[in-house]
């Protein structure tokens, strides 16, 4: 009986790790040859990212490690276009593995040259994202994020001016930081469900406009003390504390707005859940009031 | 004697405080020093590519060291493939795999020699080097042995099993790919883009790069294994179910023993309507804007309900064997232990069990194997299709309407059989006010 039980435990045991996963590393680059623009279109589905700007001589960088049973790299360069479209696209089986949180992991590092002016179109899937864009020269972004876990970071001013950046997501934990170092005309957010945090704060050298829709979730705008905040509000089922604007007809405001050499204004809708306001400096301090 | 021994051990402590010294100055230096450093690089960049490379030169250094040219085949160029063989196209390095896929078939050995052919190109075996002075037209294809560039490549440059090396001055036009290997920039220049993957099964053995299928015995173990692991399971749970919900295990059971077609049909309904249900649960509750709220929780608890209906359905059949099968040992006169539900359960597990148990031992056979494995799945699926019936019609074991039990407990005894009439209009006036409801 103990042989059974033991040839049984041994039988467990030993067909647990019959499928393995292998991964591969993968390396792409290209040098900068006078390149003055560059559309880069990064499509990642699955595992950890991390976006930073890279080398001055390089105009783009990605180093992976990926399944190679579910996924191919991608990094194909148009010259013509100026285009380059980076990644991991699925191949195979595509989709997740689920053994293991540790056999999931796919990691890619894609770093761009902050010498361009970039236009950036990012896809996510179900991603761990980490996208420090502050320090490059965007001149447009556009995001769309699944079922990811994403920070975006503008730690340092944008070094160029950027039209717009367009930010979209479905069940997403979504954290943009110092997007008044983003120097974006235009902010669009669109929102499904899930957690999302604006911060505005940063240096704002110019006003901007901020269109923000989300649907069903939780959502903290952490507005710039420095500049003139005016939030025109249109909400069904969700919570909404002005904390520190004053109402101005249909809109709340900031104190000093009309007065405000820059100013942000930001359309708000949103159908069901709560609207947080924190108010944050140049430095990142968050506080409740202005 | 002593007098050198006592400035040996003043000489050593000196040195031992000269050492002491010399480590503490090193570590302040390295404390001074560092933060400066770190303060020159762009704190910008949290990805610690500095660290990365600082890696990776390592690696390279390792690499530079540990790969020698003796390891490897001369340097010698590959002869063209023989007529009617495809040529490798190297001009679109765009899908790495791709390109690796195509020279794994070109760079099999065919008649024990490496043949290809590089379509306006060169195709080299063992390490390669292209001169200051040379200028080499076409794409350029190095198996098993890096490629050092010092002068100028016009066309694609490929390594298989090697590094590619740029050096300064030189220049490559075209894309780089480097198949098990890697691309190190020494500051040349490269025209196009550089790929490069880490490993490469262009030469791996055909047994490596498909996985050797298990053996008879070992698929025998898997599946046994499988098997006695889902029936322990249940038989957990069939005995938690007992101990804290028999009179609702008792009525499925009951159910499926004396409505056995209705509860298959209704489970072959419930099998249907179930996702149609689902579907329309959650578009109600967001037309009716309120019940959005109630969305993940409605979601939760649906699917709970559906678990818990056909778990429990499949258990009560189970219960139900094993309850027919021991009421009819008892009724032959065998002196059954302890009949009780727990002993239903094992009973009927193990009897479901017994067409798995046989598919696990035999199923490898061909034909029979798969025979015997739809059998088990048919059986099975019908079984749990009944029991789910069941646990819908007896409202999971709440309603008994279906359960053979209309006859009140009173009934039963001697002295009601003899007192009162079974038949005509005093008949009606039994007790007992458990009659059922009709319907479902």
């Amino acid at each position: 009986m103990r042989g059974v039980a033991l040839a049984i435990l041994a039988l467990v045991l030993g067909t647990g790790n019959a499928v393995a996963q292998s991964m591969r590393a993968f390396s792409t680059f290209r040098q900068l040859h006078g390149e003055t623009r560059l559309q880069a279109d990064l499509h990642y589905l699955a595992g950890g990212l991390r976006v930073a700007p890279g080398r001055a001589n390089e105009l783009y960088r990605m180093d992976a490690s990926y399944d190679e049973e579910r996924y191919r790299p991608t990094s194909d360069f148009n010259a013509a276009a100026g285009a380059v479209d980076l990644g991991l696209e699925p191949a195979g089986n595509g989709g997740l593995r689920v053994l293991s949180r540790r056999q999931l992991r796919q990691d890619a590092n894609v770093a761009f040259s902050p010498a361009v002016d970039l236009d950036l179109d990012i896809t996510l899937g179900a991603v761990d994202a980490d996208l420090e864009l502050g320090g490059l020269s965007l001149s447009a972004l556009t995001i769309q994020a699944g079922a990811s876990q994403a920070v975006v970071r503008f730690s340092q001013p944008n070094r160029s001016r950027c039209r717009s950046a367009t930010i979209t997501t479905g069940a997403a934990e979504l954290t943009v930081l110092g997007l008044g170092n983003s120097r974006c005309d235009r902010i669009d957010f669109e929102g499904g469900m899930g957690k999302v945090t604006l911060d505005f704060g940063g240096t704002w050298s110019s006003s901007s406009r901020a269109e923000i829709k989300m649907a069903v979730g939780e959502l903290t705008l952490r507005l710039p003390r420095r500049a003139g905040v005016r939030l025109t509000l249109d909400r069904f089922l969700a919570s909404f504390d002005p904390a520190g604007l004053v109402r101005s007809g249909h809109a709340f405001q900031s104190p000093g707005y009309d007065r405000a050499e820059r100013k942000l204004d930001i359309d708000l809708t949103t159908a069901v859940g709560g609207v947080r306001i924190e108010w944050a400096d140049e430095r990142g301090v968050v506080d409740a009031l202005p | 004697m002593s007098g050198s021994g006592a400035s040996g051990r003043r000489g050593s402590g000196a040195g031992r405080h000269i050492a002491m010294s010399s480590l503490i100055a090193g570590l302040l230096f390295l404390f001074t020093t560092a933060p400066a450093g770190a303060d020159a690089y762009p704190r910008s960049i949290p990805t610690g590519s500095a660290a990365v490379e600082l890696v990776r030169n390592f690696w390279d250094l390792v690499a530079s060291q540990q790969g020698t040219d003796a390891d490897r085949p001369a340097s010698q160029a590959i002869p063209p493939a023989a007529e009617g063989t495809p040529p490798v196209d190297l001009s679109d390095l765009s899908d790495p795999v791709d390109v690796e896929n195509r020279l794994t078939t070109a760079l099999a050995p065919k008649d024990g020699a490496m043949r290809v052919t590089v379509p306006g190109g060169t195709a080299r075996r063992g390490s390669f080097i292209v001169g200051s002075a040379e200028a080499l037209e076409g794409d350029l294809l190095v198996v098993q042995g890096d490629a050092d560039v010092y002068g100028r490549l016009n066309g694609n440059l490929v390594t298989v099993e090697g590094d590619v090396i740029v050096h300064p001055g030189a220049l490559v036009s075209g894309d780089i790919l480097a198949l098990g290997g890697e691309v190190r920039d020494m500051g040349g220049e490269i025209g196009g883009e550089v790929r490069a993957l880490r490993s490469s099964t262009v030469f791996a053995p055909a047994a490596a790069v498909a996985p050797a299928e298990a053996g008879a015995l070992t698929v025998v173990g898997r599946r046994l294994a499988g098997v006695l692991g889902v029936f322990l399971t249940l038989a957990a749970l069939g005995f938690g179910l007992v101990m804290f919900g028999r009179p609702n295990l008792e009525v499925v059971s009951d159910t499926v023993s004396h409505s056995f077609g209705r509860a298959f049909v209704t489970g072959l309904l419930g099998q249907i309507l179930v996702i149609p249900t689902f579907g329309m649960l959650i578009v109600g509750l967001i037309l009716s804007v309120a019940g959005i709220l109630l969305l993940p929780f409605a979601v939760a608890v649906y699917g709970l309900l559906v678990v818990v209906a056909a778990l429990g359905g499949f258990l009560a059949v189970a219960h139900a064997m094993g309850e027919t099968y021991t009421r009819r040992r008892m009724a032959m006169g065998l002196v059954i232990g302890s009949p009780n539900s727990y002993r239903y359960l094992v009973v009927g597990l193990g009897a479901l069990a017994v067409l798995w148990l046989a598919w696990s031992m035999f199923g490898w056979v061909p034909v029979a194997g798969t025979l015997i494995g739809v059998a088990a799945f048919l059986v099975t699926w019908l079984l749990a299709t009944a029991g789910f019936g069941a646990a819908l019609l007896s409202r999971a074991g709440i309603r008994e309407n279906f359960a053979g039990r209309l006859i009140p407990p009173e009934a039963l005894t001697d002295e009601y059989l003899w007192a009162t009439p079974q038949f005509g209009v005093p008949a009606g006036r039994r007790p007992g006010g458990r009659t059922p409801t009709r319907g479902l």
